[in-house]
């Protein structure tokens, strides 16, 4: 008999092109807490998806204290012991912690037993040494407040393994030092812990073992006397097999180009407010230059969207100042920046890049409407100049469509990528924004879009490239700079582009 | 692939009114009336007298506008409920405008009342959409609420202007006013009311507004996806206000045409048929055609068909109006429940 509490064998994923997990095995000692690393797009999420229920693994077995089982929906899970907490709170704003923890769990049909359950609660809590107020709506309550409710909820139906999701992503420092505490006391107890995260701190402060993933599999399984920082970022960012790299990767020359005498966009001390969904940027300052590709290399959540949208929306600046081409841009509405000769892509394709019921014509206009070029007497659309605009569009890009009038929504992910490049270029350009391009697309789409960065930046252009895949960033980028929590770590031009180091800034480790 | 789609939906609305004509029968037999006389008289009444036909295009003309006026806003996935009372006011503004000018000496030709009075319903009704439209875009307030409570205010306005010693009729026991003035009131041709030429107007209004500006662009790209057209710069709180100043306008003109043009007065209840009041069969009318605003026209004149046959088998055969409302009403929920099933995107 062993002494795993979850093993997952030979684990596969497929989503479309994209291979989300490949031959994973993972597996969990009783009683340890676990870490689970990996940059963006690794599979972190695929992997504990399939073990709470989310998805089915397209091959693979799962066995729970020795025992093979199917999971097919959180339900199942649940009943097999999992419980997970998830990185945004899901508890019911309106409710407090009691109604929280009991919904979903009432046995008796009609009456609600609030009392009774409420002395278990208290009980439960007490022996876990997670105290907090029961009668409070949750709405009222901090993110680490919520996040004890979240484990006493899971514990509370019977979770003997707990799956943490980046659980510290809103949590104050004192927060954290609590929630450390929380999770070696219940490890005493004998829960078992998944802890998912990308800061190397929280590793080696929190984890027993922890295991690496790389783009789909296991990179290493490090004990506690293994874990150095060292070990860590090269599992994380440098392949133990180069020529997977390579083969994975298109092969695109970054030939030499002219700088620009003067900066296309400047940011000085820049910040912006954090909110719950994002951390904010404290005080960026940088210089982007014509001919030239910087690659913004961060973990997601640590500020790269708001990078992007403070440039395009610099409305919600809250301080500092932006200049594109030498001119003070606060203030500008989108349409007004990019009149300044800037465009767009943004991170989530589907959600926030295309209109899916509208046509190819509908689509290639969005940001462009109003432009002089289409529109007669300021206020009909030249939708004949639309049309010849979106048929170049499809020619150039080589979107595979039968005309402008095809619903985009019909479209493959690389196609649908291809239209909102080519929107991005149906002017000649300054600055290129662009979050996350090549995420989910095939190796040839991959490379086609490399080809039209490196065109862009020949002809002249500045590109602001915020990826989450540090190989992609390294094969194109004239600079990297790396965020971390909203602050910008560093700068490396082409020549001191060093994976390990920029690994270890983008999870915070030492400079 | 389009072919497939539009095959779909002809067989949808088919079904749609198949079943619920079935119901209807179900119900006139469960009553003991004769069944065919009663489908007949509802559906031909409109088309065996030119009676008939006038009267369905007196009521197709203002349920256009307020179909309309819930149409727009819905595009944005706002539920504008207060098609009646911008209706309404409009009316009522108008009445008072066409009252008031000769009253204080200024008698103006037709040829400058009639366009003033137009322009008044417009303004009247876009301001008043507008209160809705603002609190949506400004505060968050979920118009459905305020466009119903505004509804109130609205009825109260008319009875405050039709009861008012000055504007009242002293021999009406009602809330009726004094005639308009002769220059301030339109005609009929052959029966069929002067306002056709300006609903048709407004239909290519419509038509043009949204296929062919940019701010129908605005309007459509929101409806598509507001997140992506937010990010490429589009003013969403802007387009609120648009499309709520657009609906209250087409009301608002709605309702000037029945006050100037088939009442010539105002008289309380002047937006209502067979009883029931014209923004809510405008909602009705919207969602049969899935709020899209090039089928507004033909929805609204077979409603109007309907509503025709219902005043007739009340009149005929004794058979309460609210039997068409429920085959309306049976009508918009097979299609929406059958789009929803056979043409919803994954």
């Amino acid at each position: 008999m062993n002494n795993f509490f979850v093993e997952l064998k030979n684990v596969k994923k497929v989503f479309g092109p994209v291979v989300a997990l490949d031959n994973v095995n993972f597996s969990i000692l009783k009683g340890e807490i676990h870490g689970l690393l990996g940059e963006n797009g690794a599979g972190k999420s695929t992997l504990m998806n399939i073990l709470y229920g989310l998805y089915t693994p397209d091959k693979g077995e799962i066995f729970i204290e020795g025992k093979k089982v199917k999971i097919n929906s959180p339900y199942d899970s649940i009943k097999l012991g999992i419980g997970m907490v998830h990185q945004i709170s899901t508890l019911v704003p309106q409710f407090n912690a009691i109604e929280n923890i009991i919904l979903g769990t009432e046995k008796d049909k009609y009456r609600l037993k609030i009392e009774e359950e409420k002395e278990k609660i208290k009980k439960l809590s007490r022996e876990l040494g997670l105290d907090f107020p029961l009668d409070i709506k949750v709405k009222d309550l901090s993110a680490g407040v919520k996040q004890k409710i979240e484990i006493v909820r899971a514990l509370f139906r019977g979770a003997k393994l707990l799956i943490l999701d980046e659980p510290t992503t809103s949590l104050v420092e004192s927060e954290f030092k609590d929630l450390l505490k929380t999770l070696k006391s219940l490890v005493n107890k004998g829960v078992t812990i998944i802890f998912i995260t990308h800061k190397m701190r929280e590793v080696l402060e929190a984890c027993d073992r922890v295991t690496i993933l790389r783009r789909g599999k296991v990179q290493g399984i490090l004990n506690r006397d293994e874990m150095t920082t060292e070990n860590i970022v090269k599992m994380m960012f440098i392949e133990k097999d180069i020529k997977v790299t390579e083969s994975a990767l298109p092969k695109v020359e970054l030939p030499e180009s002219r700088k620009s005498e003067k900066p296309v966009l400047i940011l000085k001390d820049v910040s912006t407010e954090s909110t719950e969904q994002s951390i904010g940027l404290k005080n960026i300052s940088f210089e982007i230059f014509g001919g030239e590709i910087v690659g913004v290399a961060s973990v997601s959540g640590n500020g790269e969207k708001d990078l992007a949208e403070i440039i395009i929306n610099p409305k919600k600046l809250k301080n500092g100042e932006i200049y594109i081409g030498g001119e003070k841009i606060n203030g500008l509405s989108t349409l007004e920046v990019f009149s300044k000769g800037v465009f767009y892509t943004p991170e989530d394709r589907i959600k926030e890049g295309i209109l899916p019921e509208g046509n190819l014509k509908e689509n290639i206009l969005l940001g462009h409407h109003s432009e002089e070029r289409f529109l007669n007497r300021k206020i009909f659309i030249k939708w004949n100049e639309a049309k010849s605009v979106t048929l170049d569009t499809i020619k150039k890009f080589n979107v595979y469509a039968p005309n402008e009038e095809t619903t985009i929504r019909r479209l493959s992910g690389g196609n649908i990528q291809k239209v909102i490049m080519g929107r991005a270029f149906v002017n000649s350009i300054k600055l290129l924004i662009t979050h996350n391009p090549t995420s989910g697309l095939d190796v040839s789409t991959v490379e086609f879009i490399f080809k039209k960065l490196v065109e862009t930046r020949g002809s002249g252009s500045a590109i602001l490239w915020i990826g989450e895949d540090l190989d992609e960033l390294m094969i194109l980028s004239d600079r990297i700079m790396v965020l971390y929590k909203g602050e910008l770590q560093g700068i490396f031009k082409r020549s001191e582009f060093d994976k390990y180091k920029i690994g270890l800034l983008m999870i915070g480790g030492q400079k | 692939m389009k072919n497939k789609d539009l095959f779909r939906v002809i067989i949808i609305y088919f079904l749609s009114i198949f079943f619920a004509f079935v119901v209807i029968s179900i119900i006139a037999v469960l009553f003991r009336y004769d069944v065919i006389k009663v489908l007949r008289t509802l559906l031909t009444t409109s088309f065996k007298t030119s009676f008939g036909f006038q009267e369905t295009i007196k009521k197709t003309i203002p349920l256009i506008f307020t179909t309309y006026a819930f149409t727009i806003p819905f595009m944005i996935k706002f539920f504008n409920i207060g098609g009646w009372g911008q209706m309404l006011f409009g009316g009522t503004i108008t009445a008072v405008v066409g009252l008031t000018l000769p009253k204080i000496g200024i008698n103006l030709p037709s040829f400058i009342m009639i366009p003033l009075l137009i322009i008044t319903g417009i303004l009247a009704g876009g301001f008043f959409a507008l209160i809705a439209g603002f609190l949506v875009a400004k505060f968050d307030i979920n118009p459905i609420i305020s466009t119903i409570m505004l509804n109130f205010v609205a009825v109260q306005f008319l009875n405050f202007i039709a009861t008012n010693p000055i504007y009242r009729d002293p021999y009406e026991g009602h809330p009726i006013t004094l005639p308009l003035p002769k220059s301030g009131t339109l005609g009929f041709i052959f029966g069929i009311p002067y306002s056709i030429i300006f609903a048709i107007i407004s239909i290519i209004f419509v038509y043009f507004l949204i296929k062919k500006t940019k701010i129908g662009y605005e309007i459509t790209a929101i409806g598509y996806n507001l997140d992506a057209a937010q990010k490429y710069g589009i003013n969403f709180q802007k387009t609120i206000l648009i499309t709520f100043f657009i609906a209250g306008a087409l009301a608002g003109l709605g309702g000037t045409f029945e006050v100037i043009n088939i009442h010539k007065k105002l008289i309380e209840g002047f937006a209502q048929t067979s009883g029931a009041q014209y923004g809510i069969f405008g909602v009705l009318t919207s969602l049969i055609v899935a709020g899209n605003p090039i089928g507004v026209p033909i929805a609204a004149f077979l409603m109007s068909v309907l509503l025709v046959g219902a005043d007739a088998l009340q009149r005929t055969m004794q058979i309460p109006v609210e039997m068409v409302f429920l085959s309306q009403a049976l009508i918009v929920l097979f299609i929406v429940t059958f789009r929803e099933r056979f043409l919803r995107r994954k």
